[in-house]
């Protein structure tokens, strides 16, 4: 709303540039104090090294860490490489298991019925809370982070799809019922695709949930992947390995939400949503 | 009318059903793996009676159970009342924003747990860490729904106000603020249960007290009832935390229609 | 001509494509339409009026077997109506453009789900389209549409099975004066050129009688049929035409309840 009444009463004739100048200039700005104040207070020995270095030497850490291996034993590119594919492994088993029984669950009474309270009582439990037990039955290896995530990204994917199956128009079902379509036929012809924008959001979440629980997991069982690294970081107190590995997962975690984004969007509009 | 008692009743039947349905699956893959690695449902509740009784590493379990709950709510209040102000100042001033905005998109997508080993380095192990990264993870919730409750606010209603002749101060209290409570209870919810999550998280990697270390002890010790029983016990004060924070909105907020 | 030649000259000779015979529903104790009985003749034009609330959508409900009848046969061909059996379209009051098909595959939908054979999918697809003149916006979706054009999609959709019977429900209740007109003759000149059966529900009397052959009133809950009235004027009939003034007053007149 208001950026529309802002936009409108912009002078037509600045040019691009300078418009994105003027809307951003104090954002800038503020990031470039930001920077200062935290560079100052290292610098002026606030802070021990040991607990923060100035942002100057943790990009320099950075550029570094793409070919370095040392002290946390692998380069950024395989931190990165690691935790990705477990994330992803793990989202998407969960988007296999979880949007069908999702939408199962909202067209089919019996599969509501039966799935639903157990769904309801597993659901409280945080994923994260599943990690001792987990490495307990599948050890300190990639099986028991992949099943925390695939739990992690699990739940939101049922909400998601079960809660847009259900919003179906109702007026849609009795189109598809009133031409002979048999309740399955009607179940895949009108009720999938209208869950579709649903699950989506579904699987937005799902995305962040299992990143967030990747970074649980390596904390506590890995020898390689981000979360590992900030660890690592911490054993070592060399903060400036843990602020490039918080950043690194932030932009990862961020980029891999933007691509499904894009994707969602893309499928909307060929479908004009 | 009889047919709504009729349907539910078969919930509450395929509810009980189910649940039936589930203890009979863990009894028998627990004689199928050995209780050793997986406890049949009465080495899971013979075992909660006894961790209720007796002590786990110096503390009873409701003592567990309180510092876990105090680090929480006190994380999560820390959270509510700098949060809350700080996006309503974000989606009321322009200016503000255009400062605040970056720092915090910038920190937005670190996950609350990556913050744990920078926490523990910066406050040691006690409770600085816990509450630190209960804070984080509630913080931006509560910031980042209460600035789309204000930023969404129908420019009608300001409108409105406007000519009734209000000033800026009661355009901001009177409608502004009120029109986002119900982005700001949804953050609510969603706060509590992340500050929950963040609590076990930050209790797993190291806490001598709390329900997350009563799971990573079982874990050590290779008990799984215990594990079972801690996980049970965290998915209920979960769950209680959930439920009075409902109850407390219906209170405080009763025009705010329920989605089923 | 009395009104009892008229209808006995109707009746005469008209092959009998929908026979409802005693249907009653009940909700519980709560009776809804109580023995209802008359036929629909193969291409008729039928309106049914009532007052809001009497159970015309029920009714509808029933003969399109969305919910199961208390008593009563509905007989199409002599068959058992059923949605897998035979072809039944239906308009709704509210638009039901499916929106993440486009115009085009809107009006294939029906045929289908019907399990049509491919060439006659498309034939049968190109001739509607053709028909309510959406060749242009074939490829156009839902949301791109204005609401007459939505509703020409509709119809198109349901013409294009050729049914058995269509059975519309209030489908312009919604709409403007003007647009309702329009689509009222669109309507018309479709259902001439296609030949089709049609049932139409509507608590409009002028919309019933600018529209009907034949209009059945119901009465208040629960509905029965109050007297049934013969449109015999010729198209394109007009509102301000005495002939037709009568028979609507006529028709006022049936359905008073007060």
């Amino acid at each position: 709303m208001s950026t529309a009444h802002a936009s409108a009463l912009e002078a037509p004739a600045t040019s691009r540039v300078k418009g994105y100048w003027k809307e951003y200039n104090s954002s800038v700005f503020s990031l470039l104090v930001f920077l200062l104040i935290w560079e100052l207070v290292c610098r002026l020995g606030f802070i021990s090294r040991f607990q923060l270095v100035p942002p100057s030497e943790v990009i320099v850490v950075m550029i570094e860490k793409f070919w370095t291996a040392p002290p946390d034993g692998a380069t950024l590119f395989t931190h990165i490489a690691a935790s990705m594919t477990l994330a992803l492994v793990g989202f998407c088993a969960a988007v296999v298991v979880g949007v069908p029984l999702g939408l199962l669950m909202g067209w089919y009474k019996p599969v509501m019925v039966l799935v639903r309270p157990l769904f309801d009582a597993v659901r409280p439990i945080p994923p994260i809370a599943w990690i001792p037990l987990a490495i307990l039955w599948l050890g300190i290896g990639i099986e028991a982070k992949a099943f925390i995530i695939w739990l992690a990204a699990f739940v939101p994917c049922v909400i998601n799809s079960y809660i847009g199956i259900k919003l179906t128009n109702p007026v849609l079902i009795r189109v598809a019922r009133i031409y002979g379509a048999s309740n399955w036929e009607t179940f895949i012809k009108i009720g999938v695709p209208s869950a579709v924008p649903m699950i989506f959001t579904g699987l937005k979440l799902s995305l962040n949930a299992a990143w967030t629980t990747l970074v649980a997991a390596e904390l506590l069982a890995a020898s390689e992947g981000l979360g590992y690294m900030i660890q690592m970081g911490r054993r070592l107190a060399r903060p400036d390995i843990i602020i490039v590995g918080m950043l690194t997962i932030g932009f990862t975690g961020a980029l891999m939400s933007y691509v499904l984004t894009k994707i969602e969007s893309r499928i909307a509009s060929s479908r004009r949503l | 009318m009889a047919n709504a008692a009729a349907a539910n009743l078969k919930e509450k039947i395929g509810a009980v059903f189910s649940f039936v349905i589930f203890l009979a699956l863990w009894q028998v893959a627990s004689m199928a793996v050995g209780s050793e690695a997986l406890p049949s449902p009465a080495d899971v509740v013979a075992k909660a009676q006894e961790m209720y009784t007796s002590q786990i590493g110096g503390k009873s379990m409701w003592m567990h159970i309180y510092y876990s709950l105090r680090r929480v709510v006190g994380a999560y209040l820390l959270a509510a009342v700098t949060g809350i102000p700080l996006g309503i100042a974000m989606g009321w001033n322009v200016k503000f924003r255009k400062i605040a905005n970056p720092i915090f998109e910038l920190l937005r997508p670190i996950p609350p747990i990556a913050w744990i080993p920078i926490a523990i380095l910066w406050l040691g192990i006690g409770e600085g860490p816990k509450i630190f990264i209960c804070y984080v993870g509630a913080f931006v919730i509560f910031v980042m729904n209460t600035y789309t409750g204000m930023r969404y606010t129908d420019h009608l209603l300001i409108d409105a106000a406007r000519t009734f002749g209000a000033t800026r101060r009661q355009q901001l209290f009177n409608v502004a603020i009120p029109a986002s409570l119900p982005s700001i209870f949804a953050g609510v919810q969603n706060a509590m249960s992340m500050a929950w999550m963040c609590v076990l998280a930050a209790e797993l990697v190291g806490a001598r007290e709390g329900v997350g270390f009563i799971i990573i002890q079982g874990m050590d010790l290779n008990n799984s009832p215990m594990i079972i029983v801690g996980m049970i016990t965290i998915g209920l004060i979960g769950l209680f935390l959930a439920v009075s924070l409902r109850y407390l909105e219906k209170l405080l907020c009763p025009w705010r229609r329920e989605l089923q | 001509m009395t009104n009892q030649q008229l209808s006995e000259n109707y009746h005469r000779g008209k092959e009998v494509k929908v026979s409802v015979t005693d249907l009653t529903k009940k909700y519980d104790d709560l009776l809804v339409l109580n023995d209802i009985s008359f036929n629909i003749y193969k291409g008729e034009f039928l309106c049914i009026v009532g007052p809001t609330g009497c159970g015309k959508t029920t009714f509808l409900n029933c003969l399109s077997r969305f919910i199961p009848t208390t008593r009563g046969d509905i007989l199409v061909d002599g068959q058992p109506a059923d949605p897998t059996h035979h072809d039944m379209a239906f308009v709704f009051q509210e638009v039901s453009t499916i929106p993440w098909l486009s115009v085009e595959d809107n009006i294939r939908f029906g045929l289908k789900v019907k399990r049509r054979p491919p060439d006659e999918v498309e034939r049968r697809t190109e001739q509607m389209l053709e028909l309510v003149g959406l060749k242009k916006f074939r490829s156009y979706f839902p949301r791109q549409l204005s609401a007459s054009m939505e509703q020409r999609v509709v119809i198109a959709r349901n013409f294009a099975l050729n049914p058995d019977i269509l059975l519309m429900d209030e489908p312009y209740g919604q709409l403007d004066l003007k647009l309702r007109y329009y689509l009222e003759d669109e309507l018309i000149r479709i259902w001439q050129e296609i030949g089709c059966t049609v049932l139409f529900i509507t608590h409009n009397i002028e919309e019933a009688v600018y529209l009907a052959q034949r209009v059945l009133v119901l009465g208040q809950k629960p509905a029965t049929i109050k007297e049934e009235i013969i449109v015999d004027l010729p198209r394109p009939r007009n509102f301000a035409d005495p002939a037709f003034v009568k028979i609507r007053d006529h028709v006022t007149d049936a359905i008073r309840w007060w």
